[in-house]
């Protein structure tokens, strides 16, 4: 017999598959897509990060049982990546991680501090002293308006804003449109990682209120580096299929600054800014009853 | 790090993968050669392969570390997902049917 499956950590995963037609099924105990002919497709799914499913994909219930199994991020998604909902392993299947990030939300002093240490990371330096998290947020929305501004400029493409309809996906201009599926792959393998590290999407620190406030918390952090000049570059060249060339883009660029190792590490450093000690068991609490056997790591998996 | 695998090839291009690399199975070549050196092996597999099918598969910087080619008829063939390649499998009435 074959050993049970486990989770391989983030960083040795690749980023994202798009997934566009066809039922996706489990044959053999392998994820597989099958089309109307009869071609069957492996898909690795214990290697990639998060699997996109695009409009005319159906899933079977066992290849969504596999997805859990082996930590992968199953995100059913509209036209061009924008999210609709997601599925895998569920977060928070650590409760030690998901009460030190929700005791860091809930204090206000550690909260201000982790909001700090996320802009130092995103400017490259300290935001200005004695800012309350409200007006830091109105400096970041100034200089984000600045940097889509002189991105259009350097890329040389016509800029009215950032501006979109997730109803009315056609309604975009060009550069809103590769700004859009540029952000989704982002955010597809940022959700990935951050229930992977055992957070809670939804308990943000700048944003509050939606389902992935903190995965766009974290998103934003490298965003403006990595995937906007990627979108304003492909929209400098008006390919004709834009939206997949996007997405080649962005594989790239996730390639090339090991994005996947790195946001867990920066996950964990920005709390750890918050200064507050993990919380610790309290005495008269029950352990496991039974151990689930030894895992491949610590963070960087899914338990 | 190169593994190539052929079907179906005459056995003179057999040996002359030999020469280069080690057949760790009946067909199946491993080694690991410089991209001239691979260049030039796949050219041979190229000009030898007559009726059979091969395929080459070698490390790289590419997101999933590896890359791949193939040449002949097979029921496998390499699709691209948005960059990352897969292999699709035909149904066994497909017009590509080679062992």
């Amino acid at each position: 017999m074959l050993p049970p499956l486990k989770p391989i950590a983030m960083k040795e995963r690749v980023s994202m598959i798009f997934v566009e037609r066809g039922q996706i099924d489990v044959l053999d105990g392998a994820f597989v897509v099958v089309d109307d002919g009869g071609v069957r497709t492996h898909i690795p799914v214990g290697s990639v990060a998060c699997i996109m499913l695009e409009p005319g994909t159906r899933v079977s219930h066992r290849a969504v049982a596999l997805a859990a199994r082996v930590g992968t991020l199953l995100v059913w998604v509209g036209e061009a990546g924008v999210r609709l909902y997601a599925s895998g392993q569920p977060g928070g299947a650590r409760s030690d991680r998901l009460l030190y990030q929700a005791k860091l939300a809930l204090d206000d002093t550690a909260r201000l501090k982790v909001v700090r240490k996320m802009y130092e990371l995103r400017f490259g330096e300290a935001p200005p002293q004695r800012r309350s998290v409200e007006q830091l947020r109105g400096i970041e929305g100034a200089r984000v308006r600045e940097t889509y501004k002189n991105l259009a400029r350097r890329y040389g493409v016509k800029w009215q804003g950032r501006k979109y309809d997730p109803t009315d996906w056609d309604a975009s201009d060009l550069p809103n449109l590769c700004l859009s599926a540029a952000t989704a792959s982002l955010y597809g393998i940022t959700e990935a990682a951050v229930l992977a590290a055992g957070y809670a999407p939804a308990v943000g620190f700048i944003h509050t209120g939606k389902p992935l406030s903190f995965v766009y918390d974290i998103a934003d952090i490298f965003k403006f580096d990595t995937v906007v000049p990627v979108a304003f570059r492909i929209a400098a060249q008006e390919p004709p299929e834009p939206e997949r060339k996007v997405r080649l883009a962005c594989r790239d660029m996730f390639r090339e600054t090991k994005l996947l190792g790195r946001i867990i590490p920066m996950i964990e450093d920005i709390l750890a800014a918050g200064e507050l000690e993990p919380p610790r068991q309290p005495a008269e609490s029950i352990g496991p009853a039974f151990s689930d056997g030894e895992n491949l790591g610590d963070a960087g998996h899914r338990y | 790090m190169l593994v190539i695998v052929t079907e179906n090839v005459p056995p003179r291009l057999r040996g002359r993968l030999a020469v280069w690399l080690v057949e760790v199975r009946a067909g199946v070549y491993v080694g690991n050669p410089s991209k001239r050196l691979r260049e030039l092996i796949w050219e041979q597999v190229r000009d030898g392969v007559e009726a059979g099918n091969a395929v080459m598969a070698w490390t790289t910087n590419t997101e999933s570390g590896y890359d791949f080619e193939t040449i002949g008829a097979n029921r496998r063939i390499p699709v691209d997902f948005d960059g990352l390649r897969l292999v699709s499998f035909l149904p066994s009435d497909s017009k590509a049917d080679a062992p």
